[in-house]
C-alpha cells in the first residue's frame, strides 16, 4: 500500500513537473528578477537620475510643478523617489468618471531641478514583473492560467517531498560529475534546503489570487455582487465632493509630517490630492508599502486641504486582511532591504534551477534507453527542444531585452513596445534554432550565445550612455552598477555552463553509458 | 544577520559532521555514539540560539524572515561547498563560531 501510494506520488510528480515545467520556469526567473523592478527601471531609464532622496525638496517640487501644469485637475497622484527607485513620478487625471478608467496623465520629475524628465520610453523592471503573473496574455486569461500553475507547483512540490524517501539522510549530500545522480542531488538539494521559500512563495501566491481560486466563499456571502466584497476589503478613501468655490491648496510637507506622526516614524509612500483647486479639496497620505512584512492594503491619513484639518485616520486591519496581508508581502518582499533583497534574488534562482534540474531529469532518465542507438523518438526530441528553447532560449532573449534598451533609438515610436517584442522575437528565434540543431549542439550554442549577450551588457551600455561602471561605482549609485556586475555575473555563469555542457559532449560515449546504467539500477 | 548566518552555518555543520557518511569525508573517521550524540546537539542548539539575534534586531516579523532567509542560505552554501572545498567548509564553521562573539558584541 505505501510503495503504491508513494510510486502514485512519484508518477504524479514526475507529469506535473514535465508539463507545467517549462512555463513555471519562465514564471520563476522573471519573478526573480521582478526583486529587482525598480533598479532595472533604473538602468532601462538612465536619464532618471540619483539624488539622495529629500522628500521635503521632492514634495516641493512635484506641487509646484502640479501647480503650474495641472491647476485645475480634478485628481493629483504623487509618487516620493526612494533610495530603490529615483524617480518623483506625479500623475493627475482632468476629469473623474465614476465606473472608468480615466485618462491619467503621468510625469517623472528631476526632484532637484524640478523639471520633467525627458526619459526613453520603456516598461523596465515593470515587464519582469507583469509577465509573471500575466504571461503577456489579455486579462484574465494569463492571470488564469500563472494561478493554474501555481497550483500545479504546489501538488509538485507536496508530491516531491512524499517521493523523495531520504529526505534527511541525504540532506546535506551533493556529488558532482557524477552524470544523472549529480541532476537528482542537485534537484532534492536545491528543492529541500530552500523548501521553506518554495511552499511560502507559492502558497502565498494561491492566497494572492484567492478570489479567482476560491470564489465560493465571496459568491456565498455576497452573491453575485463581488465589487461588494472589495468595497469592503479595499475601503476607498470617500472624500468630500468639489464645492465650485476656488480656494487655496495648503503647503502639503506639513500635511506629510503629521502624517508620519501618525504612523510612529513610519515612512510616507505617496499622496493624492483630490479637487487641489477647490475650496473642499482633499489630500490622502498613503504609508510606504516597505514599512512592514505585512502588507498593508492602504494605511491612510486624510486631511482638509484648504484647512488642513485632519479629517481621518485609517483604523487597525482586520485578522484576515492581516493574514493576506502577511503572504501578499512575504511573496513581494517590498520591506527587504538590500541584504535581504539578494537573499530573495537567490532563493528565487534557487527555485529556479530545481526546475530546471527536474526538466533536465526526466529527459535524461529516458534519454538512457535510446542512448545505444542514437535515435530519440518524437515525444523525447520535442522534450529536449522545448527544454532548451524555455531555458537558455529565455536568457536569451532577456538579454535581448537589455540589448534592445540600450540600442533601439530613443525617438522610436512604440519603442516600448518594440523592447517587448524584441523579448519574443528572440525567444521565438530559440525555438527555431532548437528545432534545427542536434540537443547538445543546441544548449552549447544556445548558451553561448547567451553568455556572450549578458557579458557584452556593460560594455554596451558604456558605449551608449555616459553611466558606465566607472561613473556609476565613482557616485555610489549601486542600482546602476549592481545590474552591469550581475549581468556580467550571469554571462559567466552562461559561459560555464556551456564549457562543461561542451566537455561532457566530448567526453560523454563510454563513461557516461557505464554510470548511466549503475544509475539506473539504483534509481529503479 | 551576520551573527544569524555564523550561527545557522556553524549548526549545520555540526549536524553535518554528525552523519556516518559525511564525518568520514571531511574527518576520515567513524564517529563515537557518544561523539555524533554531542554534535547533534550542538547543532540544533546553535541552529535554535540562532534565531535571538535576527529576532532581537529587527523584532518577531522581519526577523523571522531573515532567520528563514539565512537557515535556508547558509545551508545551501554548506552543501555546495561540501563537494568542491571540504576543508573551506569546516573552517568557515570554525571562523564562524570563533568570530560569533565578536558579531554580538558589535549587536550591542
Amino acid at each position: 500500500m505505501k510503495e503504491g501510494f508513494r510510486q502514485a506520488m512519484a508518477w504524479l510528480h514526475t507529469w506535473a513537473g514535465l508539463i507545467f515545467g517549462w512555463l513555471l520556469f519562465a514564471i520563476f526567473l522573471t519573478g526573480t528578477l521582478a526583486y529587482f523592478k525598480d533598479e532595472i527601471t533604473h538602468w532601462m531609464q538612465p536619464e532618471v537620475q540619483a539624488h539622495p532622496v529629500d522628500d521635503a525638496r521632492s514634495l516641493a517640487v512635484a506641487q509646484n510643478y502640479l501647480q503650474q501644469h495641472a491647476p485645475t485637475a480634478a485628481r493629483w497622484f504623487i509618487t516620493l523617489p526612494t533610495p530603490r527607485d529615483p524617480g518623483l513620478s506625479v500623475m493627475w487625471q482632468d476629469k473623474v468618471d465614476p465606473g472608468k478608467r480615466g485618462n491619467f496623465i503621468q510625469k517623472v520629475l528631476d526632484p532637484v531641478t524640478g523639471q520633467a524628465v525627458q526619459a526613453r520610453e520603456s516598461m523596465g523592471g515593470e515587464f519582469f514583473y507583469r509577465f509573471h503573473f500575466q504571461l503577456q496574455m489579455p486579462y484574465p486569461w494569463g492571470r488564469w492560467l500563472s494561478t493554474l500553475a501555481a497550483m500545479v507547483m504546489f501538488v509538485a512540490l507536496i508530491t516531491g517531498i512524499i517521493t523523495h524517501k531520504k529526505i534527511f539522510k541525504d540532506f546535506f549530500t551533493f556529488r558532482p560529475r557524477k552524470g544523472q545522480r549529480s541532476w537528482l542531488d542537485g534537484h532534492n538539494a536545491v528543492g529541500v534546503l530552500v523548501l521553506p521559500f518554495h511552499l511560502m512563495i507559492t502558497y502565498s501566491s494561491l492566497v494572492i489570487f484567492m478570489s479567482m481560486v476560491m470564489p465560493a466563499p465571496i459568491v456565498a456571502s455576497y452573491g453575485n455582487d463581488s465589487r461588494a466584497f472589495f468595497n469592503e476589503v479595499f475601503p476607498s478613501s470617500d472624500n468630500a465632493p468639489a464645492l465650485g468655490q476656488p480656494g487655496t491648496l495648503l503647503p502639503l510637507w506639513p500635511l506629510y509630517q503629521q502624517a508620519q506622526q501618525q504612523w510612529a516614524g513610519g515612512h510616507v509612500g505617496r499622496l493624492a490630492v483630490n479637487n487641489p483647486s477647490d475650496v473642499n479639496a482633499s489630500v490622502n497620505v498613503f504609508r510606504a508599502g516597505s514599512d512592514s512584512v505585512v502588507h498593508d492594503f492602504g494605511s491612510t491619513v486624510s486631511f482638509n486641504g484648504t484647512t488642513g484639518e485632519l479629517l481621518r485616520v485609517s483604523g487597525e486591519p482586520s485578522l484576515p486582511s492581516l493574514i493576506g496581508g502577511s503572504f501578499y508581502g512575504l511573496h513581494m518582499g517590498h520591506f527587504a532591504g538590500p541584504v535581504l533583497r539578494w537573499l530573495y534574488f537567490i532563493c528565487g534562482l534557487a527555485g529556479t534551477a530545481m526546475i530546471g534540474t527536474g526538466l533536465v531529469i526526466w529527459l535524461g532518465k529516458r534519454q538512457l534507453k535510446h542512448a545505444k542507438t542514437g535515435v530519440m523518438p518524437f515525444e523525447l526530441r520535442l522534450v529536449e527542444v522545448l527544454n532548451i528553447a524555455s531555458m537558455s532560449g529565455l536568457m536569451i532573449a532577456i538579454a535581448t531585452f537589455f540589448w534592445a534598451n540600450r540600442l533601439l533609438p530613443v525617438s522610436m515610436a512604440e519603442r516600448s513596445d518594440w523592447e517587448v517584442q524584441s523579448f519574443f522575437i528572440a525567444w521565438g528565434l530559440s525555438l527555431v534554432h532548437a528545432a534545427l540543431r542536434r540537443g547538445r549542439q543546441g544548449w552549447v550554442e544556445q548558451l553561448s550565445l547567451g553568455a556572450l549577450l549578458f557579458v557584452a551588457i556593460p560594455l554596451i551600455n558604456a558605449l551608449t550612455t555616459p553611466y558606465h561602471l566607472g561613473t556609476s561605482l565613482m557616485s555610489r549609485d549601486w542600482a546602476m552598477a549592481g545590474f552591469d556586475l550581475t549581468c556580467l555575473a550571469g554571462g559567466l555563469f552562461l559561459g560555464w555552463a556551456a564549457w562543461k555542457m561542451q566537455r561532457c559532449a566530448a567526453l560523454q560515449p563510454k563513461a557516461e553509458r557505464a554510470r548511466a546504467l549503475a544509475f539506473k539500477q539504483e534509481a529503479g | 544577520m551576520l551573527l544569524a548566518l555564523l550561527l545557522c552555518y556553524a549548526g549545520f555543520t555540526a549536524l553535518c559532521l554528525a552523519t556516518d557518511r559525511h564525518h568520514g569525508e571531511l574527518l576520515r573517521s567513524k564517529p563515537t555514539p557518544a561523539r555524533r550524540l554531542g554534535l547533534r546537539a550542538l547543532g540544533w542548539l546553535l541552529l535554535t540560539l540562532s534565531i535571538w539575534p535576527a529576532v532581537a534586531v529587527t523584532g518577531w516579523g522581519q526577523g523571522l524572515v531573515e532567520w528563514c532567509a539565512v537557515l535556508m542560505l547558509s545551508a545551501l552554501l554548506l552543501v555546495l561547498l561540501l563537494p568542491y572545498r571540504p576543508r573551506l567548509a569546516l573552517i568557515l564553521a570554525g571562523v564562524g563560531v570563533l568570530a560569533s562573539p565578536v558579531a554580538a558584541f558589535g549587536l550591542f
